[in-house]
């Protein structure tokens, strides 16, 4: 055992400003360089080599952050690995470029006062090694700020081996570019000047600037910090049941005044049963006053599945984005003015392909997930982004679960509970005659054979999708959820070339008929459901503007059974749906929504007995397994193609 | 007297040989100087070095013969110089007396300048130009200013002075450091290495350079004439690495920079085994 000498510290420290001992990082850095004489050559190939080690300790990091602030993304290890690549592409490329432009700087100072490259050649090798610690320590932190989502903030072990390594990234990255730089400026000095020292890597000068920037990452941390910290922990949901049952239709496409004008010549008997409870004009933003935002199914229906805003939910769109090699995808908002030519642009390069809105990329939790995880039995119907599905949200047919029963084959998430799919699919072939059926008794005969096979596929689709949600509702529920596209699809199929000049005014004129038809049409489709409903039954009518848009773009929800106050007429926005319902249901209310229960919906001896209860959040959405998408992916986009969705 | 590694043997016998065709014993007075200096018994580390180092990066040990030759030969030129009277005024070396004490002042300044020229002239007519332009430069580079005769210049400039750890360095660095990253780069040339290979052969002899350099400093002080071929405390004029850290410190420092020179070698794997070899040979001579 060596007896400790002061003097071989001192001299082990000299030796390592000299470039002996550990100078593994300066090695590796320069390594290109070594041939080269032109101070740009050095600082473009050292550079790179920067670019090289960025990438490599900041992708991972990287990787972690972009999957805690993209939902959907990342599903997997084989998707981390390939973000972690990108990112690492990506920042590499960043760093590389912030060191180059940093040393050239330094360079081109140094050709201006070359007599001060001796004096001060190492303070600027050290500004430059700063400045690029110091924006790598920033961005780290905030990294870990978005990251630590899923972790916690009561995590602060966690928290403080983020920052330390954060800290250790940073001040190697800034001592490369140092190196980086001193190396620029020795190469560029004139003959004869005293070349600046190579910098060393003194351990008190390391640990010191650790310390000190360990304490200022912290800082940021804590200035940087959201007032309010996510919660980690999964709420208890304590339901306070009122023994009644609810039933939920969505019916997409849906113009409010149109509606009305229907109800009151007294065309649609089954609606207007439901109109005639109590009934709330929904605004498509988050409140009343908010003006009709653009209409996209996946973003409006998710909405009204959320009780949240597509910023907080994350489906801005039904056509998103997965990037090459990975099964993730990835939404960006439309209100970007880069979004477009973003998508153009890394469509054409193969980066990206056009995908459908899946639950991957939903960040809230929609109202029968919130009942499930309260303990209620529930059942949802081809409700927008429902794919990939959870076994732990009851029954879930996704809105790919028609387009997989008629395909067969494997089950890729599509239904769950997976044991739901062999019964389905044993009566798939009967199911598809009685919509067909019931869709042919239900049509206008007295339209012409191209409107006639319009109205006849939305009829059939809605009949399905009410026969299977009769199939699945064959035990006791506490809520079911269907979502009917028919209306919106007849809609924009008949009228979104009214406007076109070519189309002649009777023409125009048969086919806003035809649409009315098919509300008359869909009153009768929903007529059994109407009549079905019991006493101990809540049925609640949810619409929505559709894809053609109208001038008011108001929806309604309407709601009969025990609880229903008849005649109560309220205002609310389309956020409000999610905690209505789930407030008929007796699940407490998130005050993280951006939606309120409509109480006045409510009769006063229900709202005495259950006044809405609260709870600080709900839970994140458990993030759905499988869901691999192909070759399902294309064929949805091409159903979706056919029907008018996209384009 | 440490015994060298068993695998030496081999790649000293063939140093040697070629040596000897180069350099014939006998001839003029100048090439019976040059000889003398240049067949002493010595452990021929230089030349070794780079003949690993080519192994290492694929080449054939022939192709590096040449080049392992010159960075023998330039060393000896530096001995030579080094002893002399306007310089150390070294009575021994390699256990002998020492060229100019044999042979005069006048021969063997014409003998040192004559293996450094005949160095340059075997890479010259060795290898093809491209290499032979880079191995000359690299050679150059190790006998330069930055090199042998900068290193000796500052070494004469500190004979009977105080001087501190940064000017130690740079002496150290150009007589012993610069020729041994020399053997290393040439080897890896030969073989026609990338830059990080070369990178890290020169990591490994810069560290190994300085560790060999604070040994002798180390026998100079406790040696035993017998095993080191020149008269302890020699050196006693002039500031050491032991001047600075001791004697235990500087065997610790040495020993930290054999094992920096071995890390160094981590790339390659296993088959830089012998090169870590070389590296516990250096060590082991200080314990």
């Amino acid at each position: 055992m060596h007896q400790h000498d002061p003097r071989v510290d001192e001299l082990r420290q000299r030796l390592r400003s000299l470039g002996y001992l550990d100078a593994g990082v300066d090695r590796f850095v320069l390594a290109p360089a070594r041939a080269a004489r032109a101070p740009v050559l050095i600082a473009l190939l050292a550079s790179l080599r920067i670019g090289l080690l960025a990438g490599l300790l900041l992708g991972p990091a990287a990787a972690v952050g972009i999957s805690g602030r993209v939902p959907g993304l990342v599903t997997g290890a084989r998707d981390a690995v390939v973000i972690a690549l990108y990112m690492g592409a990506l920042f590499g490329l960043a760093v590389a470029t912030a060191a180059l432009l940093a040393s050239l700087a330094v360079r081109l100072t140094a050709r201006r006062a070359p007599s001060a490259v001796t004096r001060h050649g190492r303070g600027w090798g050290a500004a430059a090694g700063t400045l690029v610690a110091l924006g790598c320590l920033a961005y780290l932190t905030l990294w870990w700020q978005t990251a630590n989502a899923g972790i916690g903030w009561d995590a602060p072990a966690w928290t403080t081996f983020a920052l330390l390594v954060a800290v250790a990234i940073s001040l190697l990255l800034g001592h490369a570019v140092r190196v980086t730089t001193v190396a620029v400026l020795v190469a560029g000095a004139e003959p004869g000047t005293a070349a600046p020292a190579v910098p060393g890597a003194s351990w008190g000068i390391s640990l010191a600037a650790g310390v000190l920037a360990f304490a200022g990452a912290a800082a940021f941390l804590v200035l940087t910090a959201p007032a309010e910290s996510t919660p980690a922990a999964r709420p208890a949901l304590t339901v306070v049941p009122s023994g009644l049952r609810t039933r939920v239709v969505a019916i997409d496409g849906v113009d409010a005044r149109l509606l009305d004008d229907l109800i009151s010549t007294g065309r649609l008997p089954a609606l207007a049963a439901v109109m005639d409870g109590a009934r709330a004009k929904l605004a498509s933003g988050t409140t009343p006053d908010e003006g009709a935002t653009q209409a996209d199914p996946a973003r409006t229906w998710t909405t009204a599945a959320t009780g949240q805003p597509a910023d907080l939910h994350g489906v801005y769109g039904l056509e998103t984005r997965r990037i090459a090699g990975l099964r993730g995808s990835v939404t960006v908002s439309e209100r970007s003015p880069l979004a477009a030519p973003l998508r153009a642009a890394t469509d054409l390069l193969r980066l990206t392909r056009p995908s459908i809105a899946s639950g991957h990329e939903r960040r809230e939790m929609t109202f029968w997930e919130v009942a499930a995880e309260a303990g209620l039995r529930t059942a949802v119907v081809n409700w927008w982004a429902t794919w990939p599905a959870s076994r732990e949200a009851g029954i879930v047919l996704t809105d790919r679960a028609t387009l997989r029963l008629e395909h067969g084959g494997d089950l890729d998430s599509e239904i769950a509970p997976p044991e739901l799919y062999e019964r389905l699919r044993e009566h798939w072939p009967a199911l598809r005659q009685r919509a067909a059926v019931l869709a042919a008794a239900a049509i206008d005969e007295r339209q012409g054979t191209d409107i006639r096979t319009v109205l006849q596929r939305s009829a059939e689709l809605d009949a399905m999708q009410l026969l299977l949600a009769d199939a699945v509702a064959d035990r006791a529920l506490d809520l079911t959820a269907v979502y009917l596209p028919g209306l919106d699809i007849a809609q924009h199929s008949l009228l979104r070339s009214v406007d076109d000049s070519a189309l002649s005014a009777s023409t125009a004129a048969l086919r806003v008929e035809a649409v009315k038809s098919y509300y008359v049409t869909l009153d009768r489709l929903l007529a059994p459901v109407v009549s079905a409903a019991r006493d101990d039954e809540i049925l609640l009518v949810l619409t929505a503007q559709g894809r053609v848009a109208a001038e008011n773009g108001e929806g309604r929800l309407a709601m009969t059974g025990p609880v229903a106050r008849r005649g109560a007429l309220d205002s609310g926005a389309l956020v409000d749906a999610a905690p209505t319902i789930l407030h008929a249901l007796g699940v407490p209310i998130s005050e993280a929504l951006a939606g309120r229960p409509l109480t006045t919906l409510f009769t006063e001896a229900f709202m005495a007995r259950y006044p809405v209860r609260r709870v600080r959040h709900y839970a994140a959405p458990l993030m759905p397994g499988g869901g691999r998408g192909r070759p399902l992916d294309q064929e949805m986009i091409d159903r979706l193609r056919s029907l008018g969705y996209v384009r | 007297m440490i015994a060298v590694p068993a695998f030496f043997a081999q790649y000293q016998a063939r140093v040697e040989s070629h040596l000897r065709e180069i350099v014939p014993p006998g001839g003029t007075r100048v090439q019976q100087s040059m000889a003398y200096t240049l067949h002493a018994p010595s452990k021929r580390v230089r030349p070794v070095l780079t003949m690993l180092a080519a192994e290492l990066c694929g080449g054939a040990q022939a192709r590096a013969l040449a080049a392992a030759a010159a960075m023998e030969m330039v060393h000896a030129s530096s001995l030579i110089l080094d002893d002399l009277p306007c310089m150390d005024d070294a009575p021994l070396r390699r256990g002998r007396p020492t060229n100019h004490r044999e042979f005069g002042e006048a021969f063997a300044i014409l003998a040192a300048f004559g293996l450094l020229n005949l160095s340059f002239e075997t890479l010259g007519r060795e290898y093809e130009s491209a290499l032979s332009a880079r191995l000359t430069g690299v050679l150059a580079e190790a006998v330069g200013l930055d090199g042998l005769i900068g290193g000796q210049a500052a070494d004469l400039l500190a004979t009977d002075r105080q001087i501190d750890f940064d000017v130690l360095e740079r002496i150290h660095r150009g007589k012993t450091g610069a020729l041994f990253c020399a053997a290393a780069t040439s080897g890896a040339l030969t073989a026609g290495a990338g830059p990080d290979a070369i990178a890290a052969l020169a990591a490994f002899a810069k560290n190994l350079g300085l560790a060999f350099q604070i040994i002798d400093d180390l026998l100079d002080v406790d040696g035993d004439p017998a095993a080191t071929g020149k008269a302890v405390r020699e050196d006693a004029r002039k500031t050491t690495f032991v001047s600075f850290s001791g004697l235990e410190g500087a065997r610790q420092l040495a020993a930290e920079l054999c094992v920096t020179a071995d890390r160094a070698l981590s790339p390659f794997g296993q088959r830089a085994d012998r090169l870590r070899e070389l590296s516990a040979f250096v060590a082991a001579r200080s314990l």
